[in-house]
């Protein structure tokens, strides 16, 4: 028996800002669902948790982290695992997701998800940490592509290849950050249509959409703009070969009014319904 | 190259002094360049993210010294933090306790002697706001507790309560520099120093004035000390039940358990 809405999740979602807690609480907006960023919520107790447990009763909800660093060659923080087992009890999110990258190493955080090399070596090694997380904590791991401003030499895969691999060794899905895709492939020089061709298909639950900000020489991920058009153009070639994936709109810097997130979110809506009825 | 050394070179470059290290020149001989954007450019694009990201925590988490210093100082003094000061925690939030004592060493904070103090005072609020919502002390059962077992009784603080003394009246300068306070006001330096509890009563923070005596308690107790070392003190018999009725002391447990 849950406390909370059984209802899944589907469309066009939001991720749950605390500028926003007392208008969603007040008004009951419709939103599909919402995503927190599970790492906000990991202390003992206070008005964070009491405001994500208010949101949760009314709306379907998923997590999302950044602190894992499974991509790191430090032993898995027992104590954060711990303690992200025990949110996920306290929330019953439908899933939880974690970054394909390494926030830390000897014992020191750079609170960045920062890239892999992509060889045979560090496949071995995330795919042994991701089974280790999910066997903690008993479920399996949605894994987001990161944005990335670097290729290391010596690369042996690409990235759809390096994570088709994880899909096959440790049954984790994927949760597809399209803006983060757009972001890599331009810097990078990647075709981003092909890049998602390449993907696990069936293994994607989740879409991310954010805005980047554009440098002199490469793009940079702030999530703290609109969608911006290439993006909604390879999301719109992204769920016609996958299909209306659940999709969520994430803005984390200078975040606006939830006026302008739902704005977001009815555009992205409107896409999947269009696909939704191309299928029917 | 193993991936671990890769993660050590990555990690010394980004976290380097200066964007020009030697650290930087070694892991850009790991990493393709290319014609728009050297090595090194990338690895600085990551640099300047990670600074990004731990500066941004202690603006967070220090608003008022943040508006007592100005935000251009408040930014180039915690770069320098940042630079010299790793996290060493998954979460985030808890990167920036040692910054009050970094500001009572920075040089060119000392025209604000009380500026490390008001960053004390935040990281005290800050540390509460996450803290457990701990059930309610239960003075009934220590009642209970046979008398000569009182005596082995160790009290506890609420689990939010931090104790923070400072010559200046940092509670005064913290109010006034709240965005939700509207009339432009004064402290005076002379109205001297203050002891202070800030904690979370539910969820209610709050930060209470203490007098010599309540000091002196909550001092005591957070030092583990047990009843009967407290039961010299004549005025124990109204003064813990004060302290108890106000929330401050919200535990206890027998040392014997």
């Amino acid at each position: 028996m849950t406390r909370f809405t059984r209802k899944s999740i589907e469309g066009a979602g939001i991720g749950l800002r605390t500028c926003h807690y007392r208008e969603i609480l007040g008004s009951r907006p419709p939103v599909a669902w919402f995503e927190a960023v599970a790492d906000n919520y990991l202390g003992d107790g206070g008005m964070p948790l009491l405001h994500l447990e208010q949101v949760r009763e009314h709306y379907p909800m998923t997590l999302h982290g950044v602190g894992m660093s499974l991509g790191s060659t430090d032993p898995l923080d027992q104590a954060y695992l711990r303690r992200l087992g025990r949110l996920i009890g306290r929330i019953e999110p439908a899933w939880v997701s974690e970054h394909l990258a390494w926030i830390s190493v000897g014992g020191s955080y750079l609170h960045e998800l920062l890239p892999l090399p992509y060889t045979q070596e560090a496949l071995e090694h995330v795919a042994g940490r991701i089974s280790e997380a999910q066997d903690a904590l008993g479920l399996p791991l949605l894994i987001e592509n990161p944005s990335s401003y670097l290729v290391f030499r010596g690369e042996q895969m690409s990235e759809p290849e390096f994570l088709r691999e994880l899909v096959r060794r440790t049954g984790c899905g994927i949760l597809l950050d399209v803006n983060n895709a757009y972001v890599s492939a331009m810097n990078h020089g990647w075709d981003p249509s092909a890049y998602i061709n390449d993907l696990p298909a069936t293994a994607i639950r989740e879409i991310h959409l954010a805005g980047y900000e554009a440098h002199e020489n490469y793009l940079f991920d702030t999530h703290g703009h609109r969608v911006h058009p290439p993006v909604w153009d390879l999301y719109a070639h992204a769920i016609e070969v996958l299909g209306p994936v659940p999709t969520l709109i994430e803005w984390d810097t200078d975040i606006p009014p939830l006026e302008t997130l739902r704005d977001e979110a009815g555009k992205a809506q409107q896409h999947l319904e269009r696909r939704r009825r191309r299928a029917a | 190259m193993r991936l671990g050394e890769i993660q050590r070179l990555f990690h010394d470059a980004v976290r380097s002094a200066d964007d020009d290290s030697g650290a930087i020149h070694e892991a850009s001989l790991a990493i393709v360049g290319s014609a728009s954007l050297p090595a090194r450019e990338h690895l600085l694009i990551y640099r300047r993210a990670v600074l990004g990201t731990l500066t941004r925590a202690l603006t967070e988490i220090y608003p008022v010294c943040r508006r007592l210093t100005g935000a251009e100082f408040f930014d180039a003094m915690s770069r320098d933090y940042a630079r010299r000061t790793a996290s060493r925690s998954p979460d985030l939030g808890a990167y920036g306790e040692c910054f009050a004592d970094f500001i009572a060493g920075f040089e060119a904070a000392r025209v604000l002697p009380y500026l490390a103090d008001v960053a004390r005072l935040e990281w005290c609020w800050h540390r509460a706001f996450h803290a457990a919502d701990r059930a309610p002390f239960d003075p009934a059962g220590l009642a209970a507790v046979e008398d000569e077992r009182q005596s082995r009784i160790r009290l506890a603080l609420h689990p939010s309560a931090s104790l923070l003394a400072s010559g200046y009246p940092v509670h005064r300068i913290w109010e006034v520099n709240q965005p939700e306070h509207e009339v432009v006001s004064s402290v005076s330096l002379d109205e001297g120093g203050v002891r202070l509890v800030v904690w979370r009563q539910q969820y209610d923070m709050r930060i209470d004035l203490l007098d010599e005596r309540e000091w002196w308690l909550l001092d005591a107790v957070r030092s583990g000390a047990t009843l009967g070392a407290l039961s010299d003190s004549p005025d124990l018999p109204t003064l813990l039940p004060r302290c108890i009725t106000r929330g401050w002391i919200a535990a206890w447990k027998s040392i014997d358990d």
